[in-house]
């Protein structure tokens, strides 16, 4: 499935500019980071992507379709959002009810839905949760069961809103996974963060905004060298990173492994 | 309510909500003790007036056409034609006879019904709600009965940007909200659910806050950001409020 | 002078609902002026140390507590809550439940706790301008609170706590709707309100950020606290892994090059450190080196 992003612009009815030209193609099944500043427009450009907002000037096409011809729930089939505050997404007494839900709306055989059920629960790691309300469920969880009910659909393209924001170790791992996860099943994922380390780790394409445009789009080493234009967008390299720009290392570095490797090269280059 | 500037809607921005409330019971309530319903419609055309001068001329209008004619007519029915009060009689439709006392009744109901809902909607209008309950609390209103208040006057926009986000989530997850009367019906129920469980949820984090951020500590006596003051135009506009009030009992006293 | 400003004694809780203790025998002190981390995995209750500090455990939940907590010479269980706010400030994690939801600006938001204090009007508006600019929300102070974005209520509702200048305040993961850059500023103003006097209590998930600004550092697991002490004890703790917690990547690839003999350190906690520390293993190398050339 390939979306293309033609001069996208958005105004707000009280007049302000939210997004002002973006031209960008998103295909295949690297994933992507969408990075910047709070207020860049991040969110309301990811919205335009599943159609739950709509371009006020430019064209958004989806395999050659213009997605303002269907609506957002046509388009859920093929395009899964998963929203930054899950609070206010989850809305039936029990998170297997809430799996069930998106592929209901769809015609799903109930053998097909428990089969689902069965594999998204354990990805998500709410397997031991399913009757559980989803109010009772901790902040964590209630992110992992909003991604559940998106996965539990299957749609080609997913996007999450920050789904990083107060995730510990073990949350971190398991939203990897999933990534990988889409990755390896052709399913393109496009994910807005703050956290450059967990940006670094898990994604191939990283687009950086800033006031509305897009600033930088490239792979991380491209993205991350350019320390000037992340600055501008209120970003900053992952802290191996910075360590090895401020020590002048020829290579970036992401991880501690990369930078062992790379330090024990310049120690030994003499 | 932010986009008209005139000066006179500047000025009824700026006056304090008590003398509104005062002005709306006032003109209501004389008008539904003075004898005639004449001076209710006086009144009313008054209202619309100065609800144009404002820029809310269409409103008031669409609020006076949409629900003052067809509870006007209701009521002349009903009481035009079946009060038992009716002596006088005034017309002859042949299955039944309209009165006078009783048009007239009708009549000054739905004035007073107009009066107090065209009124009231032009103070909203020009009124914030945290203003209202602060002029309320400075004048002596416990100040938990004005958080209460507020509280509740601010949950229906609370309610509807939460049903909007909602939506939002169920049409990403394939549920047709736009469409025919029976589609939208079928997208609204499971909205209801939802709602009404993270508005009590809300609630009790919402109690948490307010104690945390010293919400009614006894001792010192809460002070308000938001200032109103009373102006020599309030005094002058409620002394008229009051005149019309007692000048309306006049000719039940004589 | 450093006085013990909240005493935390063998204190376990237990909410009404739940069959499971949320705090067991949780056991430590907090000196006047100290800045505390409190860190571990999710649901291991964090969350639920706040609210007991600040007095809602057990004043407004219901559920079952054993031990105390005394913040300022207070038993919490013995004072109410907003008798605490006086001396301890609480920002919650999620920030829209900071709002008071009565406020139609950011400015009468800000004003909300000052005038339950009593503040006079004329004094709130020199307070609001002040938090405004350092929080940096001075363009947002007319605008409706809930209308903001998720990074920006963040801001709010920090700037709601400070306004009410606490001794004591205690942070619940409250920077995590905002971008590097802003929580980076955010944190360089609690740490400069922590070098003021003001004492800091803060859950956080960033190691780097908690190694470079806590004097103490508490590892919470399954509600008992498990590991406590300065940086570097904790972070150089053999059993850290076991609790779900990694030191600051700075350990690790400073702990790799460092031989006995290029520093009085042998191990980097936060940015600056991890720099110094590799620099001079660059120019002990460099130099040990150039001779065989």
């Amino acid at each position: 499935m390939k979306i293309e992003i033609k001069n996208l612009k958005h105004k707000y009815p009280s007049g302000g500019e939210a997004l002002r030209g973006i031209n960008t193609t998103f295909e295949g099944s690297n994933p992507v980071a969408i990075i910047g500043q709070n207020g860049a427009g991040k969110t309301t450009f990811a919205k335009h992507l599943n159609g739950l907002l709509r371009p006020t000037e430019g064209q958004i096409l989806i395999d050659g379709e213009s997605i303002s011809d269907h609506t957002t729930a046509y388009w859920s089939k093929y395009i899964g959002y998963v929203f930054q505050n899950p609070d206010n997404q989850l809305f039936l007494e029990t998170v297997r009810k809430e799996f069930e839900f998106g592929p209901k709306q769809q015609g799903l055989s109930r053998h097909e839905i428990n089969d689902r059920i069965e594999f998204i629960s354990d990805l998500v790691g709410l397997k031991h949760r399913l009757s559980t309300h989803p109010f009772d469920l901790n902040a964590t969880e209630k992110k992992f069961c909003t991604i559940g009910s998106i996965l539990m659909m299957d749609p080609k393209i997913i996007i999450l809103d920050e789904p990083t924001c107060g995730q510990d170790v073990e949350g971190n791992q398991r939203l990897a996974k999933i990534i990988n996860y889409l990755k390896n099943n052709d399913r393109l994922c496009i994910t807005i963060t703050h956290d450059m380390k967990f940006v670094v780790r898990n994604f191939d394409q990283i687009i950086v905004m800033s006031k509305g445009e897009i600033l930088k789009s490239g792979n991380k080493y491209n993205v991350f060298s350019d320390v000037k234009t992340l600055l501008e967008s209120h970003v900053a390299p992952p802290p191996i990173t910075r360590v090895g720009q401020a020590l002048r290392l020829k290579d970036i570095s992401f991880s501690k492994e990369e930078f062992i490797d790379h330090f024990t090269r310049r120690i030994h280059q003499s | 309510m932010e986009n008209i500037n005139n000066s006179i809607a500047v000025l009824v921005r700026k006056l304090n909500p008590i003398t509104k409330l005062l002005i709306v019971f006032c003109l209501g309530i004389g008008c539904l003790i003075y004898p005639l319903p004449f001076v209710g419609y006086g009144v009313l055309c008054l209202l619309v007036i100065l609800g144009i001068l404002i820029g809310q001329g269409k409103q008031v209008l669409k609020l006076i056409v949409g629900f003052g004619i067809p509870v006007t007519l209701m009521l002349l029915f009903i009481q035009g034609l079946y009060s038992p009060n009716n002596k006088t009689m005034i017309a002859d439709f042949g299955f039944a006879q309209m009165g006078l006392e009783g048009t007239m009744y009708a009549l000054k109901i739905s004035s007073t019904l107009l009066i107090f809902l065209a009124a009231f909607y032009l103070m909203l209008q020009t009124t914030k709600n945290s203003e209202t309950v602060a002029a309320l609390t400075q004048s002596g209103l416990n100040m938990k009965l004005g958080y209460l208040i507020l509280a509740s006057l601010n949950v229906v926009p609370q309610m509807q940007r939460k049903v909007k986000v909602i939506q939002e989530a169920q049409e990403s997850r394939g549920v047709e909200t736009s469409g025919s009367f029976i589609q939208r019906t079928k997208a609204f129920l499971p909205l209801i659910g939802p709602v009404v469980l993270s508005s009590l949820t809300d609630a009790q984090e919402r109690g948490m806050t307010l104690e945390t951020r010293g919400f009614g500590i006894s001792g010192d006596k809460p002070t308000s950001y938001i200032k109103v003051e009373t102006t020599g135009l309030d005094i002058v506009l409620r002394m008229i409020a009051i005149c019309f009030l007692i000048s309306s009992l006049l000719p039940r006293i004589l | 002078m450093t006085s013990t400003l909240i005493q935390v004694n063998h204190f376990s809780y237990r909410y009404n609902q739940e069959t499971e203790v949320a705090l067991k025998n949780v056991h430590f002190e907090v000196a006047s002026g100290e800045f505390v981390a409190i860190i571990g995995a999710n649901g291991s209750g964090k969350s639920t140390l706040c609210n007991a500090l600040v007095g809602l455990i057990p004043n407004y939940f219901v559920g079952f507590s054993e031990g105390s907590i005394i913040v300022d010479e207070k038993d919490t269980a013995a004072v109410s809550v907003g008798e605490l706010s006086q001396t301890i400030g609480l920002v919650f994690q999620n920030p829209f439940n900071q709002l008071s939801y009565t406020a139609d600006t950011v400015a009468e938001e800000l004003a909300f706790g000052l005038g339950n204090r009593g503040v006079p009007r004329e004094q709130m508006f020199s307070k609001i301008k002040e938090i405004a600019e350092l929080i940096q929300i001075d363009e947002l102070l007319d605008k409706n609170p809930l209308e903001l974005s998720g990074g920006q209520v963040q801001r709010v509702a920090l700037a709601s706590a400070i306004i009410l200048e606490p001794k004591i305040l205690v942070l619940d993961e409250c920077t995590t709707q905002l971008d590097p850059i802003g929580s980076r500023q955010i944190m360089n103003i609690i740490k400069k309100l922590n070098e003021n006097g003001i004492t800091i209590v803060m859950v956080d998930h960033d190691m780097e950020r908690v190694a470079k600004l806590a004097d103490k550092v508490y590892v919470i697991q399954h509600g008992t606290i498990v590991l406590g002490g300065t940086p570097e004890e904790v972070f150089c703790s053999p059993h850290l892994a076991e609790f779900s917690v990694n030191p600051p990547d700075y350990y690790e690839i400073t702990k790799k090059f460092i031989k006995p003999g290029y520093s009085e350190r042998d191990f980097a906690l936060t940015e600056s450190q991890a720099i110094s520390l590799l620099q001079e293993v660059i120019l002990y190398e460099d130099r040990n080196q150039k001779p065989q050339a």
